[in-house]
């Protein structure tokens, strides 16, 4: 049992710390809400690590806190954690994955169904299909009553595709009523469905994550360096108590990603257990800190012009996907009551 | 990162296992939850014997020598021991003063006589109580005024301590003192043994809320101390309180969370008995408690190996506040649960709630204690915002 980072993750952690810093400031989060191509640049960078996808769920998971951090946008949450998870699981075409492996090729999953729950479904319309726009390919997850199946198809076209529109524009989320047009499918067993799940789970807890992390350290620079009535205003407990509150939040979800990333990696009985448990806190974290961060910042929070609301708009959106808070709570009680 | 224990680890946590199952007494099973944040007034003959035996065996502080009743275990391993010490509910002693708080401060201060008294601590041989709280020096614990005045070879001692676990029974006190009443408050604070038997020691039962009399006062009234029982620089006692509240708390994690996952498990079990098993807010609730406790769970063993290395990890500031926050929700919401009889003692109540009516409220009442006793929730979010944190005192 190892908490601490090795020395590889160390490095990769600061490695991918400065890429991000220099090619994922606010001022590009800002140009991509009217831009959708500026991520380009970016993805230049992150594709690099796109063999993270097939690696170990603890070092995916260090690299997708970063990137919830910086509320990255472009495809890499959907090719690299979801669409290349998938195709590990199901022990897809072995040129396909290698294609992704290199970020050569991108691709998105589309499993949610209509109602926008990530479960096995028999539903044709299928939502929050992240960042398809980006993807040459898609693969749609479809189950009968017995059985499930994966079918990779290429990108349908703009106009077969609805975008979902939510609060953060650093990803784009769409809906495709797919019709008939699944054709030859992968069989996918429910221990490889279960599998891709766990982690997709994680994952997507390590984006929350990073993003109420973000929210949380830009609170307490701001309490630091504002002054009222003459000293910083996080000398007064009132704002000391919320920030301490917020970083036990931030500090127990982030421990809580760690075990359930070594879990996975471990494939240990309680995997799937911890993958629930990590994104629930990371959601219970990701409410509180983008809550509490504008208000600790005040007025100035509230303002377009102000950095804060590029990030909290990826916590806000991240806590509600890959199921809410309440979902995983209520898939825990489902195995306490059981 | 990784999950799994080594070939070593699991060695090792074979051998306890084997230890506990041919050496635990039945009593030790049959204890309800022990770890309460204050101590009992007396202690129990059975346990006495087992933390000897403990001791005897090396299983008593397992990182420690032999000598000192260990063998010199690995950090990894001393929580391996101390999971399976709560897992399987089996208490250790009942007076941790002695071995949690006087022990490794009288190890780490002490000359070598004062060093000598740390195995009997262990042992349970010699009960101790620590003298730190005073009627007007609780969380503000540097503002006390319990006064030592040198005279010759003894300090002559007068004051009042109280919340002081043990008192009643204890032969000794590590007792916190004002030896420079004109030095800052930090820098004026002494550390002394005082042999409970000295005249001029009053020891007066404490009862609270829940009845019992878990607690003492303790008056001191022109008590004359040995010199030589100073522990440590005179005026460097506050350094001293650093350290014994750091082994406090340091410890408390693993019971802690153990108790908060049984109090989830009694939760499922009383949302059955009552006929809320399918109420989706009790389900949610409940299963949020289970998040909790199994998050703190994964930042306790995060923050173990510094711990056990010697140095305090700001997760311990964390686990303190949060398992006992938590634990309090727990039992309000099994209260809840209970609806009407929620704060029923027992005669009355429907038999069908069977143990069940008056042991939360009870349990509700008793964590009280915990989000105050060995530093407040306040206190502990005033470290976390200042010492981790780095925000600038007010």
């Amino acid at each position: 049992m190892d908490f601490t980072l090795t020395d590889e993750q160390q490095l990769l952690v600061d490695t991918l710390r400065t890429v991000l810093a220099n090619e994922c400031p606010p001022s590009l989060l800002r140009e991509h809400h009217d831009c959708r191509g500026a991520h380009a640049p970016l993805w230049e960078h992150l594709r690099g690590f796109a063999e993270l996808g097939r690696g170990d769920a603890t070092d995916a998971c260090l690299v997708f806190d970063e990137l919830g951090y910086a509320a990255a946008p472009g495809p890499f949450f959907a090719s690299v954690g979801l669409f290349a998870g998938l195709l590990e699981a199901i022990d897809a075409d072995s040129a396909l994955r290698d294609a992704v492996a290199a970020g050569e090729v991108v691709g998105t999953v589309a499993a949610a169904d209509s109602q926008g729950i990530w479960h096995a479904n028999d539903d044709l319309v299928k939502t929050f299909i992240p960042d398809a726009d980006l993807a040459q390919l898609i693969a749609v997850v479809s189950a009968t009553d017995d059985a499930m199946f994966v079918t990779i198809l290429p990108h349908p076209g703009p106009s077969a595709l609805a975008e979902i529109e939510t609060v953060d524009p650093s990803r784009k989320y769409f809906r495709w009523d797919t019709g008939d047009e699944i054709g030859a499918a992968i069989p996918c067993t429910p221990m490889q469905w279960r599998a891709f799940l766990d982690r997709s789970f994680a994952l997507a807890s390590a984006e929350t994550l990073g993003a109420a992390r973000r929210c949380f350290s830009m609170a307490l620079e701001y309490a630091k360096e504002r002054e009222q009535f003459d000293r910083p205003i996080g000398s007064f407990q009132a704002i000391q108590h919320k920030l301490a509150e917020m970083s036990l939040l931030v500090e127990r979800a982030t421990a809580a990603l760690h075990y359930a990333a070594m879990a996975i990696d471990a494939d240990h009985a309680d995997r799937t257990s911890a993958c629930h448990v990590a994104k629930a806190a990371a959601g219970v974290a990701a409410r509180r800190c983008l809550k509490d961060s504008i208000q600790i910042h005040g007025g100035i929070g509230y303002t377009w012009e102000h950095d804060l609301h590029l990030f909290l708009r990826r916590a806000t959106v991240a806590e509600t996907q890959f199921g809410t808070t309440s979902w995983h709570h209520d898939r825990l009680a489902d195995v306490l009551f059981a | 990162m990784k999950l799994d224990w080594s070939e070593t680890d699991e060695r090792f946590r074979g051998e306890l296992l084997a230890f506990l199952e041919a050496k635990t007494p039945p009593e030790a099973t049959r204890v309800d939850f022990p770890g309460n944040a204050s101590g009992g007034d007396a202690i129990p003959a059975w346990l006495r014997a087992w933390q000897a035996t403990l001791f005897d065996h090396g299983w008593m502080i397992p990182g420690y020598p032999p000598e000192l009743g260990g063998r010199n275990c690995t950090p990894t391993q001393t929580m391996i021991y101390l999971e399976e010490f709560a897992r399987r509910r089996i208490p250790r002693a009942t007076h941790f003063p002695g071995y949690a708080i006087v022990a490794p401060s009288l190890l780490e201060f002490g000359n070598e006589q004062q060093r000598s008294l740390a195995p009997a601590a262990i042992r349970g041989d010699t009960v101790w109580c620590v003298g730190m709280s005073e009627p007007n020096a609780g969380s503000d614990l540097a503002s006390l005024r319990t006064r030592a005045v040198r005279d010759g070879d003894v300090f002559v001692v007068n004051g009042q301590k109280v919340w002081t676990s043990y008192a009643m029974v204890a032969q000794q006190c590590f007792c916190y003192v004002r030896t420079d009443p004109d030095a800052p408050k930090h820098k004026g604070i002494s550390l002394l043994i005082i042999d409970m038997d000295t005249p001029g020691i009053e020891v007066r039962p404490l009862t609270h809320i829940t009845g019992h009399a878990d607690f003492a006062e303790v008056f001191f009234t022109d008590v004359k101390v040995p010199v030589a029982n100073l522990v440590g620089e005179l005026n460097g006692g506050w350094a001293l309180t650093q350290g014994s509240l750091a082994h406090e708390r340091a410890g408390l994690w693993v019971d802690g969370v153990a108790r908060l996952e049984q109090t989830v498990r009694d939760l499922v079990d009383l949302a059955k008995l009552v006929g809320r098993h399918d109420d989706s807010g009790v389900r949610r609730a409940i299963a949020s408690m289970f998040e909790q406790a199994s998050s703190l769970r994964s930042l306790g063993y995060k923050g173990f190996a510094s711990y056990a290395q010697g140095s305090s990890a700001p997760e311990h500031s964390y686990m303190k506040m949060a398992s006992s926050e938590a634990g309090k929700a727990a039992f309000e919401l099994g209260m809840e649960l209970l609806g009407p009889f929620g704060a029923a003692t027992g005669a009355g109540s429907p038999t069908t709630l069977g143990d069940d009516t008056g042991r939360w409220v009870t349990s509700f009442y008793v964590s009280f204690a915990n989000t105050i006793a060995g530093g407040s929730s306040e206190i502990q979010r005033n470290i976390i915002a200042q010492r981790v944190l780095g925000l600038p005192r007010a």
